[in-house]
């Protein structure tokens, strides 16, 4: 991944656009672009600075701290700080000189030529009548704009948030606050005031104009300039329409390459970013009304290609994501349908599902198959008049002829045996790493808390067993008052003391297991055994297990030693890197590991690996074991209970307790002409097309690739039909049926249009998770980034003979995120860096969870939300707390805010160091000037609003992932190395990891798309 | 000659052998394919003669090699260098938890190789028969 030299070699052209068009254009202050000017555009002003002295006499003279952000005057630019830390103070003197250079070490100094002669368009410009505008903002003049500052509550969002418009966003509201002048003239659009500083008044009297504006990382500040010289950005055409008064269904991006400048310019903050979090298909729901959900199933084109030719055009993967047991709102659940004695009722051919698609035809007595076209017998129990239009009568009590999604109570001719209950088996280690770091006791406080919420009553099974060097079985016996323990240290000749009595059932042995549950803390609390039999306890859970099946959760802390499977320490080899050997360090050393999840998957058992060992584990090698197994991947690495302890109880509790469906299959059946051909997600594949799911739940999504069989379709529409037959919790066996259909086109624009991104992505990162298994990282990024590019290349052949594209990166407005995606894929756990980015262990294991994870969980993991929050916790009125994201880029981070970065999977609350002292005492309840650590302090439930706002607010975060528990980090701005592990590397739109930010990584495939065209 | 001949009727047998070995594996793919065997089966069934295989090449080789025969020792030598990188590099079983997607590699290589063997093969007969016409003269 090279970083594209976007900032070397500033083209004179561009030099001169960029003064220029204030003056000419039209005044219409649009609310994005100003802050846009104000976020960017001063660092990169003192650049060019032509210095007109009258400019620092405005915000000198009269400087009302709302408009003090540097305000450029036309082609001068104040300088603003980029690392806003002491500065206000250091300028505050309103007699002070401003010596811009000298403020700002980081700034390049002096690129590119000073602006000479009088001010023209420059050519690209002049194609876009709407671009002028955007420069305006941080021009104007400073006195006037001395607006009384808005009073607090009604002031406008912090400049930063709004300095991003939301691609979508309709802008044309100002924001209060804002000032726009008459035409004519230069336009001034008051800046918007800095976040409303907590501290006494007189201190923000003194900032004067030298209030800092929000803090502008170095990269981001190089940027700017450019964006300065190119304000354009075109806003997204859809909304406005206003490219050249074309209606054109593609975005654009205008990169500004003059001829003969290679300097492109491209404005940063007009990007897109899916900061508005919903983003639904929606058309697709009104075309095909009795299609199931998007959240069971997601296509990730909704036109399916009609030929082979056409398919090898659409360079993105073509397949779908399956998410079959998703939680289903309130009042929107899946109607259960008991066929009773006339059977479920099915295609002869194919075993299509009946389903709202299919046609009655002959009075009602035959209906034709959706994917085989077959005519089949209405059974007579079924059978129903037909109405004039053809409609059966009874269509309205029919849910499986009304809905896409359906469950059908299957007879026992879809039993091979008698439904199995649910079962829980526990293998626990209780070395000395397990109990020291306080694992054992927090688990086993969590399985005691959620006995009786496991799902099956009265039919629950359940068993323990421990292991350290050798391995505990427990009689549970319910004539027992006590579990008996039996010690096996015959590692290498396993047996079972007992044949019965190791897994019983819960309710009938509640009080043993209870009483066990009480007394397994205590009872390794004095052990010192280092060692781990975990291959021979895998062993004997499995010889317990495997009449029945169920899930197997293991908690593991350190490395297995001893026995079959023992693992050796691998992964501090540096060299490995970037050699053919590296993948290897990420799939199982020991073939063991996948012939257990072979046996276990054929065996109905389902494994959840819990690891949490400080030191390496071989997630590669355990994590197998759930992979096969349609189970799931815990790591908390460095676990300490007093930290962790609240995450692994909850995470442990919602494993137990969620819907489970047991021993389950899954199949997806499509019309003529279309195959699956891949299926990625944890489980096993039975056959070509029946994926093996010990169990699955709703937290686990699947998604599969497909091809076209025959090179020409002939069909109108395709038809996908998955078919989930699992056990329940209550012992019934059930179908789960997730109809949808999908219309085939001959047109590859339309297959952009009706693109899925969300789906893409998640199809997109589950294919390069695989892909670091078998190849280096870097190929791995490599391949994500190609397939970007070659897919924007094709739309833009697509559209470049009728428009004019010269120096404009243009993407389909369904694809508006995919490169963001993109790079958020290639910095993301998995894919990120090298030997140093990520640890091995916790690399795997985010490899693991990004394989399940379904397409909400992942866009948010790929695209966290950063919130500030600090106003809206300052503020005294309790109304709705203001949740807006903020692009993810150190720019964001204001130095006296408080801001929440959210992933899903932790929250950061990051704390600037201007931050008032106040709002720390009251959160944190320490004072930050003691330099306390903050990896021990919590915030829940200090006595104070403020305080309990917070909460509030985290409360309702994570109320909206409620997979997984996220922990609250803290974390001061500056304090290193947490700042940049918790936070700086996760800002994805900044360069880090060795890898480029956005503006880059568009640039580079802007420059890439254009290669070849 | 009786020696000559004795060695290409032996090596004659051995790739009948490999010949079969190869084209039990490809059947088993093929049912595997078309559903029906489950894939534990079909992936021990495979295993089960991997190693037995790679024995066999490596004793024609060898034959080869003692006999002098270079010609025929030379064919031989890609296929086994290729078997031993395989077993180095502990890819030559079948994997059973990804056999489906590995599917049309696996095919792919073993019918390679069956084409490979056949060509040996005919070598083979050509070699037997001018062994026995030499003898004759």
């Amino acid at each position: 991944m090279q970083r594209p030299p976007t900032n070397e070699k500033p083209g004179p052209p561009s030099v001169l656009g960029r003064p220029v068009s204030p003056f000419v254009a039209p005044p219409q202050p649009r609310t994005p672009f100003s802050s846009t000017g104000l976020v960017a555009g001063p660092p990169g002003g003192p650049v060019y600075g032509g210095p007109p002295p009258v400019r620092y006499n405005g915000p000198f003279a009269a400087p009302p701290p709302s408009s003090s952000p540097p305000i450029p005057n036309a082609g001068i630019a104040q300088l603003v700080p980029p690392v806003p830390g002491p500065q206000p103070i250091r300028f505050s003197g309103p007699s002070s000189p401003p010596p811009p250079q000298s403020a700002y070490p980081a700034q390049p100094p002096q690129r590119g030529p000073p602006p000479t002669g009088p001010p023209t368009l420059s050519p690209p410009m002049s194609l876009r009548p709407n671009q002028p505008q955007t420069p305006f903002v941080p021009m104007g003049p400073p006195p006037q704009s001395a607006s009384p500052m808005p009073p607090r509550g009604i002031m406008p969002p912090p400049p930063v948030e709004s300095s991003f418009p939301t691609p979508s966003a309709t802008f044309q509201q100002p924001f209060p606050g804002y000032h726009s002048r008459p035409a004519g003239q230069v336009t001034s659009i008051a800046p918007p005031p800095p976040p409303p500083p907590m501290h006494a008044p007189p201190f923000h009297a003194q900032q004067g104009s030298y209030m800092p504006p929000p803090p502008i990382a170095a990269p981001l500040g190089f940027n700017s300039r450019e964006q300065l010289q190119y304000p354009s950005a075109g806003p997204p055409v859809g909304s406005a329409g206003n490219l050249q008064g074309l209606v054109e269904d593609f975005q654009s991006l205008s990169v500004g390459s003059v001829p003969g400048s290679l300097d492109p310019g491209l404005d940063v903050n007009s990007l897109p970013r899916p900061l508005d979090v919903d983003e639904k298909p929606s058309s697709l729901t009104e075309m095909y009304p009795m299609n199931c959900p998007p959240r069971y199933f997601r296509l990730t084109t909704h036109a399916i290609p009609n030929s082979q030719s056409l398919l090898s055009r659409w360079h993105l993967p073509l397949g779908a994501v399956v998410h079959p047991l998703a939680e289903a709102p309130d009042g929107e659940e899946v109607p259960i349908v008991n066929f009773g004695s006339a059977g479920i009722i099915r295609c002869k051919r194919c075993r299509t599902y009946i389903n709202p698609y299919v046609t009655f035809t002959d009075g009602g007595r035959k209906w034709r198959c959706i994917i085989c076209s077959l005519l089949n017998d209405v059974p007579g129990d079924y059978f129903s008049l037909l109405d004039a239009s053809g409609r059966r009568c009874d269509i309205n009590d029919r849910p499986e002829l009304l809905k896409g999604s359906v469950e059908f109570v299957a007879p026992t001719e879809y039993m091979v045996r008698p439904p199995m209950p649910p079962l829980y088996f526990f293998l626990i280690d209780v070395s000395i790493n397990a109990v020291k770091s306080g694992m054992l006791e927090i688990v086993a406080n969590a399985i005691k808390s959620c006995l009786d919420e496991l799902p099956g009553f009265p039919r629950t099974q359940i068993g323990f067993i421990t292991f350290d060097s050798t391995l505990h079985f427990y009689n549970m016996k319910s004539s027992l008052t006590q579990p008996q323990m039996m010690v096996v240290a015959d590692l290498d000749d396993i047996f079972i003391p007992l044949p019965d009595d190791l897994l019983v059932n819960l309710s009938e042995s509640r009080n043993v297991v209870d009483a066990f549950l009480d007394s397994l803390p205590s009872m390794f609390q004095d052990n010192v055994n280092l060692e781990s039999a975990f291959g021979p306890a895998l062993r004997a859970a499995y010889m317990v297990m495997s009449q029945l099946g169920g899930k197997l959760l293991i908690f593991q802390s350190t490395l297995p030693s001893l026995g079959i499977g023992r693992l050796k320490l691998r992964g501090d080899d540096i060299r490995v890197y970037g050699t053919e050997k590296e993948h290897l360090l990420r799939i199982p050393e020991d073939p063991f590991y996948k012939q257990m999840a072979a046996d276990f998957t054929k065996y109905q058992i389902a494994v959840d690996i819990f690891a949490f060992s400080d030191k390496y584990s071989d997630m590669a090698s355990l994590g197998t074991l759930a992979k096969y197994t349609g189970g799931q991947v815990y790591h908390y690495p460095a676990f300490q209970g007093h930290i962790h302890g609240e995450k692994l109880r909850y995470e442990l509790v919602r494993d137990l307790t969620r819907e489970t469906a047991w021993e389950a299959v899954m199949r997806i059946r499509c019309g003529k002409g279309v195959r699956f051909t891949s299926y990625h997600g944890h489980a096993m594949l039975r056959s070509t097309d029946l994926m093996a799911l010990p169990a699955v739940d709703c937290d686990k999504g699947f998604a599969v690739q497909m091809a076209l069989e025959e090179t020409l379709l002939t069909t109108q529409t395709i038809y996908f039909q998955v078919a989930l037959l699992y056990t329940s919790s209550s012992g019934e066996r059930r179908i789960r049926i997730l109809t949808s259909a999908a219309p085939v086109v001959a047109d590859l624009g339309e297959m952009y249009r009706q693109a899925d991104a969300g789906a893409t992505v998640c199809l997109l990162s589950k294919l390069a998770v695989e892909k670091t298994l078998l190849q280096k990282l870097e190929d791995a990024r490599h391949s994500v980034q190609l397939r970007i590019v070659k897919s924007l290349r094709e739309y833009r052949n697509l559209h470049a003979v009728q428009h004019r594209l010269v120096g404009r990166l243009i993407y389909p407005e369904s694809l508006k995120y995919l490169a963001l995606y993109g790079l958020a894929l290639c910095k993301s756990l998995p894919l990120r860096g090298g030997y140093a980015d990520v640890q091995l262990d916790e690399r795997c294991a985010a490899g693991y969870n990004m394989i399940i994870l379904p397409i909400k969980g992942l866009v948010k993991l790929l695209y966290p939300s950063l919130i500030r929050v600090d106003e809206s916790l300052a503020k005294v009125s309790n109304d709705g707390d203001s949740m807006k994201r903020l692009p993810l880029t150190a720019a964001c981070l204001d130095p006296k805010g408080l801001y929440i970065y959210d992933d899903g999977f932790k929250f950061v609350l990051w704390l600037g160091n201007m931050l008032s002292p106040d709002m720390v005492v009251d959160l944190l309840g320490v004072d930050l000037s003691s330099f306390p650590d903050l990896s021990r302090v919590t915030i829940i439930g200090r006595d104070n609003e403020a305080s309990r706002k917070l909460t509030r607010i985290l409360r309702k975060l994570s109320e909206s992932n409620p997979s997984f528990h996220q922990c609250c980090h803290i974390v001061r701005q500056g304090e290193q190395p947490r700042e940049s592990i918790l936070l700086l590397n996760n800002l994805i739109e900044d360069q880090n990891s060795g890898v480029s930010g956005y503006l880059d990584w568009v640039l580079h495939i802007h420059r890439q798309v254009q290669q070849n065209v | 000659m009786d020696g000559g001949l004795l060695l290409w009727l032996t090596s004659f047998f051995l790739l009948i052998a490999l010949l079969a070995l190869v084209v039990f594996q490809l059947m088993c793919l093929a049912d595997l394919e078309f559903d029906y065997i489950n894939p534990y089966d079909s992936a021990s069934r495979i295993n089960s003669v991997v190693l037995p295989e790679f024995i066999v090449e490596g004793v024609l080789c060898f034959l080869f090699l003692i006999s002098g025969h270079w010609a025929m020792f030379l064919f031989c030598v890609p296929y086994l260098y290729y078997n031993v990188k395989l077993h180095n590099q502990r890819q030559h079983l079948v994997d059973v938890t990804e056999i489906f997607n590995q599917l049309h590699r696996e095919k792919k290589r073993r019918l390679i190789k069956l084409f490979y063997l056949v060509a040996l093969l005919f070598l083979n007969i050509f070699w037997m028969i001018w062994s026995v016409l030499e003898d004759e003269d």
